[in-house]
C-alpha cells in the first residue's frame, strides 16, 4: 500500500497516492486540468502554462503550475476560479496568436488537443490581429516526419521524448523570446528509430508523418486495438483504417509492454499490407512460370501431392509471422495429417526451442524496471526490438546498472556502466573470463553481483553459434536472484514454439520426449508421430541431397534469413514439391509449385504470444487482399480434401482447443485476453506448473580461430520482403558496409571509403571503426547489398583494385 | 335501406368533385409554368473557384464528416507546388456527392470553411442508372471562368442558368450566422502573409531529410 496524502480539490477531500505531481493527482480522482506540455510518460517542464491552477499557501491563493508541482497533504486547490479561468483564457489566447487558423487542412484537425482545450477553457474570440509568424513549411526533418513550425506551441514534448526517451538529442529550440522556434540541427536530420512517437506526442500538428499527410481525418477512421508484428516484443497498437485501408498505426499505453512507444518500423510497415505487388490469387507452376488458379484446384493440388509421400518426406518451415491459431493448426495438419515432426518456426537463425521457449526462471518485460543490474548478452537492442530498447534505456534512467556484451559496438553502451567487448567467435573465452571476475572485468562482475539481475539473453549474429547464448544465460542463471529473457526477433516466434512449431516440442511448452503429454496429444488429434523432427537447417541438408522430398514454406523466406542462403537456394531447387503459404512471391517462394495467398497481419485475428509469454489478442483491420485467406482456414480445408477433420475453421475453436490441449495455455479463455476486459494480455502459464522448464547450464563453447571472424548482425531496416513493401521505410534499408578496426584495415591494405570485397562475391565500402575488436570484421545482414551472404564464422576479405 | 344509399354513393362522390370545379387551380402546367423558388432552395451542390480560377475546395472532408446521409466522398492530396490547384497545401483531388442519398440539408454548405460547395436551385436531376446519380468532381465544379456544369444538356426541363441562382445562400452559413462574417472566408489559406519576410532558420534544403 503506497502512502497516500489527503488533498482538496474545489472543496472535496480525496486521498490520493503521494509522491505524484498534482495534475496527475486530479486526474485520478475525475478533475482533468487542461495541459499541453504534460505528458505521463516524460519528464515534467512546466512550458506551456495551461495547467495553472490556484493552490492556497502561505501568502494566500496563488496560481501554480500543476505539472511540476507535488501533492502534500493538505493541499488546497481550486482548478475552476475565476483567476483560474482568467490564466486559461490568457494562455490559450497567447498561444493563438502566432498559431495559424488551417485546421482543415491540418493533420491533427479533429483530434486536436489545441482545438479541443481552445473550445473548452478558451476565451471564444481573439484580441490580436498582427500577422502571424511565418515559415518556410512543411519542412521534413526526417524521411518520415515533417515539420510545420508557425503550428507549434514550444511545449517540448518532442524535445524530451528524443532526448530522455530514444537517446536521439536530435531536436532543439533556436533563438530566443519572441523568436524561439522548434529545430533540427544544420545538416543533420532527425533520423531516429523512435520520429513517429513525436507526431503521436505533439499536441498540434507542428509534426506530422509523411506517411498519413492529407490521407483521411480523424473522424471517419477506424480503430482496432492489436499488437505489432514487427518484432517479439508485441507492442500494443491502435490500428486506424479509412474505406478499408490501414492509413496509420499509433501506440497504445501497454504499461507492461510499451507504455505507448513505438519504432518507426512498427508505426510504418502497415504500408505492405496494402502492397500491389501481394500475391492475390492462388499460383501453381506451369509450363511457362506461375498460372492463377482456383483455390479449390490449388487444394486439390497440395492435398494429392502432400499425401502421396511419407510423413518424414515431408517437413515445414516458418509460422513465426502467424497468429498463435494458424500456427498450432499447422503443427496439428503437418504431425496429425502429414504425419511429419519436421517442422521449424526458426530457420536456423535463433536459439535452442527449449531455451527460447521454456527458459526459467523467465523474467517479463516490467522486471526491468525493477533490476538492479540488466546484463545484455545478444544482438543490438536498438536493432533487433527497438521497443525493448526503450525498457532497458528507461530502467537505466531509474538507476539500472546496465552491462553490455557484445562483438561490435551497440546502441545501448552509450548507457551501459560496463561494455564488455569480444572479438566475434570468441565470445566463450571472455564469458569465461568474465564470469570468473578477471582481471579487467571486475567492474561488471560487482554489478551482476548486485540483484536482482534481469539477462536479456540472444544470438548477437547469425554468424555466432547459438549455444552461446545458452552458455551466457547459464551464467546468469548462476547468478543470486536473476531471471532471464531470451532475445528472438521474429514477429510471433515465441508462439509458433509454443503451438509446437519445433522440432522438438509440442504444443503447450512439451518436449517432444515427453511420453505422458505426447499420449494425451495422440488422444485428441487422433494421430501423432513421435520423437524429434528435423530442424530447418537439417531439413534443408536432406531436401537437397534427396532425402526428404517436399517442403511447406509458411510465410518464411529461407534463401534469405537462413545463415547458408546458397543452401537453402539448391534445397528449394531440388525439393520434388513445395508449397508457400505466402503474402508476397519471395526469393525463396518463388521456387514453389504452388503459392497459396495468405493472409497477414492486419487481416486475420486470433492470438499472439511475446518474448516474455505474455498472450495477447491479435486483431484483423481490414479484409484480406483479393482471395488471401488465414492459413487456419486453408489448412482446414487441405486436411478435408485429406479425408481428416481438423476443426480449425475457427479461430474462436482453435482457441478453445489450444487451452484444452496444450498445457501451458491451460484455462485461458476469451475473458483474459479481451482489451475491453483488462487490456494487457496475461502471461501464460497462467497457474501451475508449465510442464517443461529449461534451466541453462554453463556449457562450454569452442573459440573459432581464424584471421578474420564476421559478426553479422541484424539491421531494424532490412531488405526484406515487408521492409521492401512499405514505402514510408523502403528507402531507409541500411546498405552494404564492412565496418573494420583500422588496424585490420591497414593490414589489407584499404582506407576509409574503399571497395572490399566479402568471399569473392560481395563488394562494399569500408567504414574504419575502432569499437570493432581486431580480428573481426562487422557486415549488416540481409541489407542491400548483402543478400545471400553465408553466416560463416569467418570470413576472406580482400581489397578490390581501383575500388575507391 | 341500404340500397337507397347504394344508390346515392356515386353522386355523393362526385358532389366533392363538383364542389371544386369553380375553384382557382393549385397546380402548375409542370414543366411549361414553373414554380418560383425561395431564395434559399436547396437544390445541387456546385463547387466554386475563386475570381483567380483557383478552385476554393481544399479536401478538408468537413462536409463528408458533416453530412447526415453519408453521401459525400472526399479524398484530400498535396497540391503540386509549381502548379497548385487550391491556394494553401492541400486540394480536393476526389469530390463525389451521391444525389441519390443526398437529403438536401445544406450542413454541407455550413460546415465549409471555405464556401467551396453551395447550393444551387436546378433540382431536376432525373437518371437512368444509379451510378450516372454519383456526381463527381468534374460535374460539381465551376469552370474557370465560373460557369457551372451539368452532365445533362439544356431541355425544358433543366434550366442551367438556375445552377447560377443560390446566393441566399451566404447570410445563413456565414460564421456564426453573423451579417458581418458574411461572404468573409472562414480560413486562411495559407498561414503565410505575403507581405512578411520568412523568418530566419532552417530550410527544407538544410534539414536534409536524408536516411541515417
Amino acid at each position: 500500500m503506497p502512502d497516500t496524502v489527503s488533498i482538496n480539490i474545489n472543496g472535496v477531500a480525496h486521498d490520493v497516492e503521494a509522491g505524484q505531481r498534482l495534475i496527475v493527482a486530479a486526474e485520478s480522482v475525475g478533475e482533468v486540468i487542461p495541459r499541453f506540455c504534460h505528458h505521463d510518460k516524460l519528464e515534467p517542464v512546466g512550458k506551456c502554462r495551461m495547467c495553472l491552477v490556484e493552490v492556497e499557501g502561505p501568502r494566500g491563493k496563488v496560481l501554480m503550475p500543476s505539472c511540476t508541482l507535488l501533492v502534500s497533504d493538505g493541499m488546497v486547490v481550486d482548478t475552476e476560479s475565476a483567476v483560474v479561468k482568467k490564466a486559461q483564457e490568457g494562455v490559450l489566447e497567447f498561444l493563438l496568436i502566432n498559431h495559424p487558423l488551417d485546421c482543415p487542412i491540418c493533420d491533427k484537425g479533429g483530434e486536436c488537443p489545441l482545438q479541443d482545450q481552445t473550445m473548452q477553457w478558451g476565451p471564444g474570440e481573439s484580441r490580436f490581429v498582427e500577422a502571424k509568424r511565418n515559415f518556410e513549411k512543411p519542412i521534413p526533418v526526417s524521411d518520415v516526419v515533417l515539420l510545420d513550425r508557425e503550428r507549434c506551441v514550444l511545449c517540448d514534448r518532442c524535445v524530451r521524448a528524443a532526448d530522455d526517451i530514444a537517446g536521439d538529442p536530435l531536436l532543439t529550440f533556436i533563438d530566443r523570446g519572441n523568436h524561439v522556434q522548434i529545430q533540427t540541427f544544420p545538416n543533420e536530420p532527425f533520423s531516429s528509430y523512435f520520429s513517429g512517437n513525436t507526431v503521436q506526442l505533439c499536441p498540434v500538428g507542428a509534426l506530422t508523418s509523411v506517411d498519413y499527410r492529407f490521407k483521411a481525418r480523424p473522424w471517419d477512421l477506424g480503430h482496432t486495438r492489436s499488437v505489432s508484428f514487427v518484432d517479439t516484443v508485441h507492442s500494443s497498437v491502435d490500428a486506424q483504417t479509412s474505406r478499408g485501408k490501414l492509413v496509420r498505426v499509433y501506440g497504445i499505453e501497454n504499461d507492461r509492454v510499451n507504455e505507448g512507444w513505438l519504432s518507426d518500423k512498427d508505426r510504418f510497415i502497415f504500408s505492405a499490407v496494402h502492397s500491389p505487388d501481394r500475391v492475390t490469387a492462388p499460383l501453381v507452376r506451369g509450363d511457362d512460370g506461375f498460372e492463377e488458379a482456383s483455390w479449390s484446384d490449388a487444394m486439390a493440388l497440395v492435398a494429392s501431392r502432400l499425401g502421396g509421400y511419407l510423413g518424414g518426406e515431408v517437413g515445414a518451415i516458418g509460422g513465426a509471422n502467424n497468429t498463435n491459431e494458424e500456427a498450432y493448426t499447422l503443427a496439428k495438419f503437418m504431425r496429425s495429417v502429414v504425419g511429419s515432426s519436421n517442422l521449424d518456426a526458426q530457420l536456423g537463425d535463433g536459439l535452442n526451442p527449449h531455451l527460447a521457449a521454456t527458459v526459467t526462471p523467465r523474467a517479463t518485460i516490467d522486471d526491468l524496471d525493477r533490476a538492479a543490474t540488466i546484463f545484455v548478452w545478444g544482438p543490438d537492442l536498438k536493432e533487433t526490438l527497438p521497443v525493448l530498447y526503450l525498457r532497458v534505456r528507461k530502467a537505466v534512467r531509474n538507476g539500472a546498472t546496465l552491462v553490455v556484451a557484445s562483438p561490435a559496438g551497440t546502441g545501448l553502451d552509450a548507457i551501459a556502466a560496463h561494455v564488455v567487448r569480444y572479438r566475434a567467435g570468441s565470445g566463450s573465452d571472455v564469458l569465461r573470463k568474465f564470469a570468473s571476475g578477471d582481471k579487467g572485468y571486475e567492474g561488471a562482475r560487482e554489478a551482476l553481483d548486485a540483484g536482482p539481475v534481469v539477462g536479456l539473453v540472444g544470438r548477437s549474429s547469425l554468424a555466432e553459434d547459438p549455444m552461446m547464448a545458452e552458455a551466457a544465460a547459464g551464467v546468469v542463471r548462476s547468478l543470486p536472484d536473476s531471471k532471464l529473457l531470451t532475445l528472438l526477433t521474429r514477429a510471433n516466434i515465441y508462439g509458433a514454439l509454443d503451438m509446437g512449431l519445433a522440432p522438438n516440442l509440442l504444443p503447450g511448452r512439451v518436449s517432444t520426449a515427453d511420453d505422458e503429454h505426447a499420449e494425451m496429444l495422440e488422444d485428441a488429434w487422433g494421430h501423432l508421430p513421435r520423437g524429434t523432427g528435423r530442424s530447418t537447417t537439417q531439413m534443408l541438408e536432406d531436401l537437397a541431397s534427396g532425402a526428404m522430398r517436399a517442403m511447406v514454406l509458411v510465410g518464411a523466406d529461407p534463401v534469405r534469413d537462413c545463415p547458408d542462403p546458397g543452401l537453402a537456394q539448391r534445397a528449394l531447387e531440388a525439393a520434388e514439391f513445395v508449397v508457400a503459404f505466402d503474402a508476397f512471391v519471395t526469393d525463396s517462394s518463388i521456387h514453389a509449385d504452388v503459392i497459396l495467398p495468405a493472409a497477414v497481419w492486419g487481416e486475420v485475428s486470433g492470438t499472439a504470444t511475446n518474448l516474455e509469454g505474455r498472450v495477447q489478442e491479435v486483431n484483423a483491420s481490414v479484409r484480406p487482399a483479393g482471395q488471401a485467406r488465414s492459413l487456419n482456414a486453408a489448412l482446414d480445408d487441405i486436411a478435408h480434401l485429406m479425408g481428416v477433420d481438423l476443426r480449425a475453421a475457427k479461430v474462436a475453436d482453435v482457441t478453445r482447443e489450444i487451452a484444452a490441449v496444450a498445457p501451458a495455455y491451460a484455462g485461458i479463455t476469451p475473458d483474459h485476453l479481451t482489451f475491453e476486459s483488462d487490456g494487457d494480455g496475461v502471461i501464460v502459464p497462467l497457474e501451475g506448473e508449465q510442464p517443461l522448464k529449461f534451466i541453462p547450464v554453463e556449457v562450454s563453447v569452442p573459440v573459432v580461430t581464424s584471421r578474420l571472424t564476421l559478426h553479422f548482425p541484424d539491421a531494424l531496416y532490412d531488405d526484406g520482403v515487408w521492409n521492401r513493401n512499405a514505402p514510408t521505410i523502403a528507402g531507409l534499408a541500411r546498405q552494404a558496409e564492412a565496418r573494420l578496426h583500422p588496424r585490420d584495415a591497414s593490414m589489407l591494405p584499404v582506407h576509409e571509403g574503399d571497395i572490399v570485397s566479402i568471399e569473392e562475391r560481395f563488394v562494399m565500402p569500408v567504414t574504419l571503426d575502432d569499437t570493432v575488436p581486431v580480428g573481426s570484421i562487422v557486415v549488416p545482414r540481409n541489407v542491400v547489398g548483402t543478400k545471400g551472404l553465408t553466416a560463416s564464422t569467418s570470413v576472406k576479405v580482400e581489397a578490390v583494385e581501383g575500388g575507391a | 335501406m341500404t340500397w337507397i344509399s347504394d344508390l346515392l354513393g356515386p353522386f355523393k362522390g362526385f358532389a366533392v368533385t363538383m364542389r371544386q370545379v369553380g375553384k382557382p387551380r393549385v397546380t402548375r402546367k409542370y414543366p411549361q409554368e414553373k414554380r418560383v423558388k425561395p431564395p434559399r432552395f436547396h437544390g445541387r451542390h456546385v463547387l466554386n473557384r475563386y475570381e483567380d480560377g483557383m478552385e476554393k475546395c481544399i479536401g478538408c472532408e468537413l462536409c463528408a464528416g458533416v453530412c447526415p446521409a453519408n453521401c459525400i466522398y472526399v479524398r484530400g492530396a498535396d497540391n503540386p507546388p509549381d502548379n497548385p490547384v487550391s491556394p494553401g497545401e492541400r486540394y480536393g483531388f476526389v469530390y463525389e456527392i451521391n444525389m441519390l442519398r443526398c437529403i438536401y440539408c445544406a450542413m454541407c454548405v455550413e460546415a465549409c470553411p471555405t464556401e467551396a460547395i453551395t447550393m444551387t436551385h436546378l433540382f431536376e436531376m432525373s437518371v437512368t442508372s444509379k451510378e450516372d446519380a454519383i456526381y463527381t468532381k468534374d460535374e460539381l465544379l465551376v469552370d474557370p471562368d465560373g460557369t457551372p456544369n451539368h452532365p445533362q444538356a439544356e431541355s425544358p426541363l433543366i434550366d442551367v442558368k438556375e445552377l447560377r441562382l443560390g446566393d441566399g445562400w451566404m447570410r445563413a452559413t456565414s460564421s456564426a450566422g453573423r451579417a458581418e462574417y458574411e461572404g468573409v472566408v472562414a480560413w486562411t489559406p495559407q498561414a503565410r502573409n505575403p507581405d512578411l519576410p520568412v523568418e530566419a532558420g532552417q530550410s527544407a534544403e538544410s534539414t536534409g531529410g536524408d536516411d541515417g
